[in-house]
């Protein structure tokens, strides 16, 4: 593989064969060795990247990188629809439109280990994994879920399911622009109408945890976080009927690439011009499952937030607060560079800076929350968005831990191992609806968010700001 | 012949069998092997299933997403199938099987967690000697 290190944590890919633009990777020693081992295969995913037409140099992943489909995990590319440039399904995933969101408050540790048994059982009862049994006492009309794709979170919050200051904490307020519900298939609306509010399985996830260390006093205060105080970590994305909408979406570009002269060398990549009427049709679609994502993560913060009055929480100081909500799998139009763009991002999170305008006015002096979770024993991190961020990554951060380990090969790791015991010897209690999820996404099977922060941090993308321990987790 | 492959965050298998049917069927089996730790073997139910597609991974991609479909959101399980497929001429092929299913009991067949589609990352489908070849990765 031949790349060119540019600085401790830089390193660029020069344009070579059908790439079209120089490409450039964020690692560590560590991360290097681990890509070394997976014999590069996620970089050449982003040299297949760096072919598609009306690239913006460079196409780029973060030091969360690891071999994903199509694109790589951490993957972030933008396109110049004036030069072009093309949307593709594939590099925003199945999951369209998944993120992480953060809960804050003033409840101290101590305070909820003394209830952390019945919370987390609470909880486990509360948030439907989408699987099997689903809440008797909560459901949606077809007509609710077609507002949900136009608006997004905000007509949930309106029929009492969040507080209306929760929405200026969701980036683009909870709602993606230019939603086309007529662009959503009847199966997508089958598959969705059920699964509002279910947080899925895999890596999905909810945490109960404490700030365990702070790292930058400004940034703390303007986030509300302060040491040993209890946060809620939510990780869900737009369920059946985003995985869904990418299917067919994938399939039509399949067809379609050849008639605009896209020569693809990953099928995955599929995909058409911004300006064609597949590119729009896709868009439209998108937001709409990116908007029913939004409205999945309000809804599950609802019920987090039963779970938590149920547990003898929840007013004043008590109060579960939204940080932020941010999504680390869609395609969204950004000025960046003076152009208008629109900005990939696989498995990697928007990271806006200082001074932007789009951040609440609390965050603008210090930058955006990033969240960065980690792995299910060990820790997660907060970030704030950076001036690199927007000068080198089209403002964009590390998304996660990335997993070092195939789901294969963590579940004969976990053989023989009793993986609930053992975290709860470790003060943490997991609640899962199978055993194999657990094992899956066991510690092990991650590499350590704390070398995928280093890189970051090191690198100017992303500024540390807290690190969070888990106390609970909660698996679909 | 199912061979399960190392993807660091996916699922992905190998298969190889004598006839395009067949490779189909191993297809089937394999998502059993994915979505459950003890897929069942016997079924009650029956149901048809036709699909049409210009090629035959878009066919292999659109099989696996429909059986997904129907174990994840119609609960149904399909544990046997009779598999035929045609070419079409231009217009590639058809795929019409007759399944028979069970009910979806996710705690008696160790359910292992959900499918969010079959992918092209990889994916091909081709004659081997005398035989077919495949290679799927799935997203979970």
């Amino acid at each position: 593989m031949n790349f060119e290190r540019l600085g401790r944590y830089k390193y660029r890919l020069p344009c070579e064969g059908r790439m079209e633009v120089d490409a450039a990777f964020y690692a560590s020693e560590k991360i290097l060795s681990d890509l070394a081992t997976e014999d590069y295969a996620s970089l050449r995913q982003l040299q297949n990247v760096a072919t598609l037409p009306g690239i913006v140099e460079p196409a780029l992943t973060m030091p969360d990188i690891h071999w994903g489909y199509g694109f790589p995990i951490g993957g972030v590319a933008a396109f110049d629809p004036e030069r072009g440039g093309v949307v593709s399904p594939g590099g925003i995933g199945f999951d369209i439109n998944c993120g992480v969101r953060l809960l804050t408050s003033g409840i101290e540790r101590e305070e909820l280990e003394r209830h952390k048994s019945r919370l987390a059982d609470t909880l486990y009862e509360k948030i439907p994994s989408g699987m099997g049994k689903g809440r008797k006492d909560f459901s949606l009309s077809r007509e609710d879920i077609a507002e949900v794709l136009v608006e997004g979170a905000a007509p949930l919050v309106e029929k009492g399911y969040g507080y209306a200051e929760d929405l200026e904490h969701i980036e683009s307020g909870g709602r993606l622009a230019g939603a086309d519900p007529g662009a959503i298939s009847e199966r997508a609306y089958e598959r969705g109408l059920p699964q509002l509010g279910t947080l899925g399985s895999g890596n999905h996830f909810l945490e109960v945890q404490y700030v365990d260390e702070i790292y930058d006093e400004e940034a703390t205060g303007a986030y509300g976080l302060s040491e040993g105080s209890i946060t809620v970590l939510i990780h869900s994305g737009s369920r059946g009927l985003g995985h869904q909408v990418c299917q067919e979406y994938v399939e039509r570009f399949l067809q379609a690439a050849p008639g605009y002269g896209i020569e693809l060398v990953d099928r995955q990549l599929a995909a058409a011009p911004i300006e064609s009427e597949e590119g729009r049709e896709y868009l439209g679609a998108m937001s709409a499952a990116a908007n029913f994502a939004f409205a999945n993560r309000q809804l599950i913060t609802h019920f987090t937030r039963e779970a938590f009055a149920s547990a003898g929480f929840g007013s004043g100081e008590e109060r579960l607060d939204l940080l932020y909500d941010l999504a680390h799998n869609n395609a969204k139009f950004e000025e960046h560079g003076g152009r208008r763009v629109l900005v990939h991002r696989k498995g990697a999170t928007r990271a806006f800076g200082p001074g932007e305008e789009e951040l609440p006015e609390g965050f603008r002096p210090v930058g955006q929350p990033v969240l960065v979770p980690g792995d299910m024993g060990r820790y997660s991190f907060v970030l704030a968005g950076t001036e690199g961020a927007m000068t080198e990554t089209f403002g964009s951060s590390a998304h996660g831990a990335g997993r070092k380990m195939s789901r294969r090969r963590a579940r004969k790791a976990a053989k023989g191992r009793d993986l609930v015991r053992e975290m709860e010897d470790r003060g943490i209690l997991v609640r899962a609806a199978g055993r194999a999820t657990v094992d899956e996404e066991m510690p092990e099977a991650y590499k350590d968010a704390a070398d995928v922060i280093e890189a970051t941090h090191g690198a100017g993308i992303g500024r540390k700001v807290a690190r969070l321990r888990p106390l609970i987790v909660v698996k679909g | 012949m199912i061979e399960m492959l190392d993807h660091t965050a996916d699922v992905g298998f190998e298969l190889r069998t004598s006839t395009l049917e067949g490779l189909f069927d191993e297809a089937r089996l394999a998502l059993l092997m994915v979505v459950f730790e003890r897929p069942p073997d016997e079924g009650g139910e029956d149901r048809v299933v036709r699909l049409s597609a210009p090629d035959r991974e878009t066919l292999l991609v659109r099989w696996l997403n429909e059986l997904a479909y129907l174990i994840q959101d119609s609960g149904f399980v399909p544990v046997g199938a009779r598999i035929w497929i045609q070419e079409t001429g231009e217009k590639g092929y058809a795929l019409e099987a007759r399944l028979t299913g069970a009910p979806l009991l996710l705690e008696e067949y160790g359910w292992q967690g959900e499918i969010k589609s079959a992918t092209f990352h990889g994916l091909d489908v081709k004659r081997e000697g005398e035989g077919w070849r495949a290679r799927v990765i799935l997203d979970v």
